[in-house]
């Protein structure tokens, strides 16, 4: 029976409502309502309670679609497989009929249902969910139980409903694309929305051009910025550059066509009002997809009040620190080109003053001039770029470089610097740098043409149109003027950089004024170092303890010892064996007085003389601290004042001679020629008589010829002998008078040549032996020759080796007193009472007249020896 | 032959006068520069013997005068002392140093008088 009306009920019906469902499905557009239709059509089909659509995803069954779901289900529970009717439809891959009480099965939701079929929803293999039917009725309320054909019919339906449910799937995803899609498009929107609200909007003068600078683009910041509209400026080319700046401008293009950004400019751009502005500026190069430059961007920033307002904070606060520093620098800087040179990187640093070019002037009072110092600053517009790019390259910082200054070579050959220090500006000439000097005002020349005086020869130079100077003030003491100007970057210079450099200029006055002190002190110290070093006296300085502070050349050349071995010893362990009694003079001086002294001594040992000279150094609150000794060599002097003594008392007693001679002469000559002509004519005893005075008047005579023969400076004609035999020759004339004496003759002689006047030569000798004999009596006579090699000087300046004969006479004769020895070969001296005291004058003057040197040595009682110094025959030109 | 004796001191005038005649020669006698040169140029002598000091005019000048007139006339200079360098720039013929012993001078004037003739 059942089966009966299953069929009635199902076959026509079920047809129709299938080919329904169909058609819906392609007339429905949306899924999801297709779907409740779909579960309605069931629940009408089977005159069920209600049904359930649900959709698996990730392991679980969501609702999707229902039909008269009681309001107590849980619509938002989703439910595992395995779990429940569907749950078991799914994870058993089968159609599943419940049959409350009959079953093992249980309905995972919470329904008070009877019966219920429940299949899964499957697109191929692929599960899609489950559809639940439950409660069939017959129509009149009854419920009864789900035949086969029921289930037949169901998963018809769960068929359409799984193509449904993927159509959904598909219809999600689209609708998920377009929306992705849309609000990316609005999101791109959104954006260039933002970027041409930004470009319209910015403050900031954003331009392009291409790679010929002409421009391509132009903003809203531009207009307001420069003054000039799209139409006006787009296709121009150069229009805000300064003509001033064009040779940099095209310097920075080139730079960014090779691909540079260059950040943050700091430059000048000219309005269409013609005024100029400072602006921050940033290049860089646009590309294309593939990376070719084809156009640059510019964005440029007006910071006139920008720069103005940070200058005034920024440099508030910068410049006390940069003060700090530089003045510490200068300070610790004595040299004074090194401190002109910090000065003027102060001046010029971008992180100092910023200027472009920097002079200073000091004052020359002496010549009354104002002196060009030192000049910084690059000579052109390519120098300025060079080093500016550098300076950033390298990323020095001014303290960076004023260490360099300090440490580094100083260089000074820039153009500023050449041009700087040829220029003098005489201070009757009136410019505005002699009037800042005079006026110790500072002077901003904005514009040289309408300034006047601003225009010297030497303004014109430099080119420059504006500068300032400002005057370096020490003291209330106008020492010079610092002369700055911003020639390349052509930055106004403002009463605001004037006041920071005034405050500047008062420290770099003092600075310099230092400098130029330590600088005299330093030179004076040289001065008198040298002075110190090259006199030929001795000079050494002790402190109160006799220890050696310093010392100079002579003394260490004297002592063959070097400076450092004899500073910090005790004076007299250094000098005694030098000279002693110089040392002990020094000390009785120095302990009896303050007062300095000069004194000439004797030194006995060395038998030298010095002159003394000793001062206290007093320190400046009276105290002794230590003596400046002074000790010349006053040997040499000495010797050569005796022997100009000797000879001014040679040409007098020549003129004496000469007129005694002629006197004493003539009468002598009178009495001996007659006598001569009586001794002829008289006989006997009276021919003897005038004999006598004829040979008395020779002898008068002789003694004449003697003395004239010492006075006369006739020239000598000289021959080659062996020394030996002119000895010889003396020694056999003179051996009767010695062996009269009882002495005995040594000789010790070997054959030596020399060129000599014979007779004079023997003359000399003559005495010396004559007088060696008539002072020793039963005593020994030694005459030896020795040969002896000296270093002398030549006529061209060059050291050379000469050999000398060396005539010994020794005699152990009383001696010669002390007292004596300086005088003994002056003439008319003489201890004998029978002596003409012209021997030994005459011997003298014979061997010097030979080139030769003759000395004496004495002890009394002991001997006498005489040396004669002969040069040899072979060192004779 | 007719000597020229010159000196300032007659005693020694006299002295060569009585020597040199006992040579043979004629002897005339001129105790002064300015005597000197009026014999000079007078009496004509064939040789002059001339004190280099003498009070007017020196030897020097003296000798100077006489080469200029009569330069042939050999002159010999009598000296005090040895004068040898400084004579060797004038142009006397001899010289001779004063002496009591007139050997040298007799010896020389002999000598000078041969070669001239």
């Amino acid at each position: 029976m059942m089966e009966t009306r299953d069929k009635e009920n199902t076959d026509p019906k079920g047809i129709a409502r299938l080919y329904e469902l169909t058609r819906a499905i392609l007339l429905v557009n949306d899924p999801e309502e297709l779907l409740n239709t779909i579960a309605s059509e069931v629940v009408k089909l089977f005159h069920a309670r209600g049904s359930i659509i649900r959709v698996a995803h990730e392991g679980k069954l969501y609702l999707k679609a229902s039909c008269n779901l009681p309001e107590s289900f849980m619509a938002d529970e989703a439910i595992a497989f395995g779990e429940g009717l569907a749950g078991m439809a799914v994870s058993e891959d089968r159609t599943i009929i419940y049959q409350r009480g009959e079953d093992p099965y249980r309905p995972a939701v919470m329904l008070d249902i009877q019966n219920a079929v429940s299949t899964p929803l499957k697109s191929g293999s692929n599960l899609l969910g489950t559809f639940t039917v439950f409660d069939k009725t017959d129509g009149e309320g009854n419920i009864v139980p789900f035949t086969k054909e029921d289930v037949d019919s169901l998963e018809g339906f769960a068929t359409i409903a799984a193509i449904v449910i993927e159509k959904l799937f598909l219809y999600e995803k689209a609708l998920q694309k377009e929306r992705e899609a849309n609000e990316e498009k609005q999101r791109a929107l959104e954006l260039s929305k933002y970027l041409q609200s930004l470009i319209d909007n910015t403050a900031d003068a954003i331009i392009t051009t291409d790679l010929n600078r002409t421009i391509q683009s132009w903003n809203i910041g531009a207009e307001n910025m420069y003054g000039y509209t799209r139409e006006e400026a787009v296709g121009k080319s150069y229009l805000l550059i300064p003509d001033f700046m064009l040779d940099i401008e095209r310097v920075y293009t080139e730079g960014v066509k090779k691909g540079e950004t260059l950040k943050n400019l700091e430059t000048v751009h000219r309005k269409k009002d013609g005024s100029l502005i400072d602006v921050s500026l940033t290049m860089s190069p646009i590309k294309d997809i593939q990376g070719n430059i084809i156009g640059i961007s510019g964005i440029s920033r007006d910071i006139t009040h920008r720069k103005k307002t940070e200058r005034e904070l920024i440099r508030k606060n910068d410049m006390l620190n940069r003060l700090i520093f530089i003045s510490s620098a200068m300070r610790s800087t004595l040299n004074l080109d090194r401190l002109l040179r910090m000065i003027l990187t102060a001046v010029t640093m971008g992180d100092g003053f910023g200027f472009n070019r920097a002079m200073l002037f000091l004052l020359d009072e002496e010549r009354n001039v104002l002196k060009g110092a030192m000049g910084v600053g690059p000579s052109g517009h390519e120098e300025a770029w060079r080093i500016w790019s550098t300076l950033s390259m390298e990323n020095k910082n001014l303290n960076d470089l004023i260490e360099e200054i300090e440490r580094g070579p100083l260089k000074k050959d820039s153009f500023m610097d050449k041009l700087c220090c040829s220029m003098e500006i005489p201070l009757d000439e009136v410019s505005v740098l002699t009037m800042s000097l005079k006026n110790k005002i500072p002077y901003n020349v904005k514009d040289v043409h309408l300034q006047e005086f601003a225009a010297p020869l030497f303004m014109q130079h430099l080119g420059s149109t504006a500068y300032a100077v400002i005057p370096l003030v020490s003291q209330d003491k106008a020492i010079g003027v610092l002369w700055v100007d911003n020639h390349f970057s052509r930055r106004p210079i403002t009463d605001d950089d004037i006041e920071y450099l005034k405050g500047f200029t008062s420290q770099i006055a003092s600075a310099i004024e230092n400098a130029r002190l330590f600088e005299r002190v330093y030179q004076a110290e040289k001065e008198l170092e040298n002075i110190f070093e090259s006199i030929d006296d001795m000079l050494y300085v002790t402190d109160v303890d006799y220890v050696i502070r310093n010392v100079n050349r002579a003394v260490t050349e004297k002592l063959g010892m070097s400076a450092k071995d004899i500073i910090g010893k005790k004076s007299f362990e250094v000098f005694h064996h030098v000279f002693a009694e110089c040392e002990t003079r020094f000390r009785e001086m120095v302990n009896n007085t303050d007062e300095p002294f000069i004194e000439e001594i004797e030194d006995k040992n060395s038998d030298n003389t010095y002159l003394i000279s000793c001062s206290p150094i007093i320190n400046s609150v009276g105290k002794p601290i230590g003596t400046v000794h002074i000790v010349r060599d006053i040997t040499e002097i000495k010797k050569l004042r005796a022997r100009v003594h000797e000879s001014e008392r040679m040409a007098a007693l020549g003129e004496i001679a000469a007129k005694v001679a002629h006197e004493i002469r003539n009468p002598l000559l009178s009495i001996g020629g007659f006598a001569r002509r009586l001794e002829k004519r008289l006989n006997g005893g009276l021919s003897d008589y005038a004999k006598i005075i004829v040979e008395e008047v020779r002898r008068l005579e002789q003694i004449l010829n003697d003395t004239l023969s010492f006075v006369k400076s006739s020239r000598i004609e000289r021959t080659e002998l062996d020394l030996c035999k002119i000895i010889e020759s003396v020694t056999d004339l003179l051996e009767p008078v010695i062996l009269e004496n009882k002495n005995r003759l040594i000789k010790d002689l070997k054959p030596l040549h020399v060129c000599v006047s014979p007779d004079r030569f023997r003359e000399a000798l003559m005495n010396i032996i004559n007088n060696a004999n008539q002072f020793t009596s039963e005593g020994t006579i030694t005459i030896s020759i020795d040969k002896r090699t000296i270093n002398v000087i030549d006529t061209t300046g060059k050291l050379t080796k000469r050999n000398e004969a060396v005539i010994s006479i020794s005699d152990t004769g009383c001696g010669i007193k002390k007292e004596d020895m300086p005088r003994i070969f002056d003439p008319f001296f003489t201890t004998r009472t029978n002596g003409t005291g012209l021997g030994l004058a005459i011997t003298k003057r014979i061997i010097e007249e030979h080139g030769g040197m003759i000395e004496v040595h004495s002890t009394t009682g002991e001997g006498t020896t005489f040396k004669i110094y002969l040069t040899c025959k072979e060192d004779e030109q | 032959m007719k000597l020229l004796v010159v000196d300032d001191e007659k005693n020694i005038l006299k002295l060569y006068k009585a020597e040199l005649e006992d040579e043979g020669y004629t002897v005339i006698t001129a105790n002064s520069g300015k005597e000197a040169i009026e014999l000079f140029e007078k009496e004509n002598p064939d040789l002059v013997t001339l004190d280099i000091l003498m009070p007017d005019i020196d030897g020097i000048r003296v000798l100077r005068q006489m080469k200029e007139m009569r330069p042939n006339v050999p002159v010999i200079m009598l000296t005090a002392y040895d004068y040898r360098d400084d004579f060797s720039v004038w142009v006397s013929d001899a010289y001779v140093v004063k002496s009591s012993d007139l050997t040298t001078l007799k010896a020389t004037i002999k000598q000078i008088i041969e070669k001239g003739q």
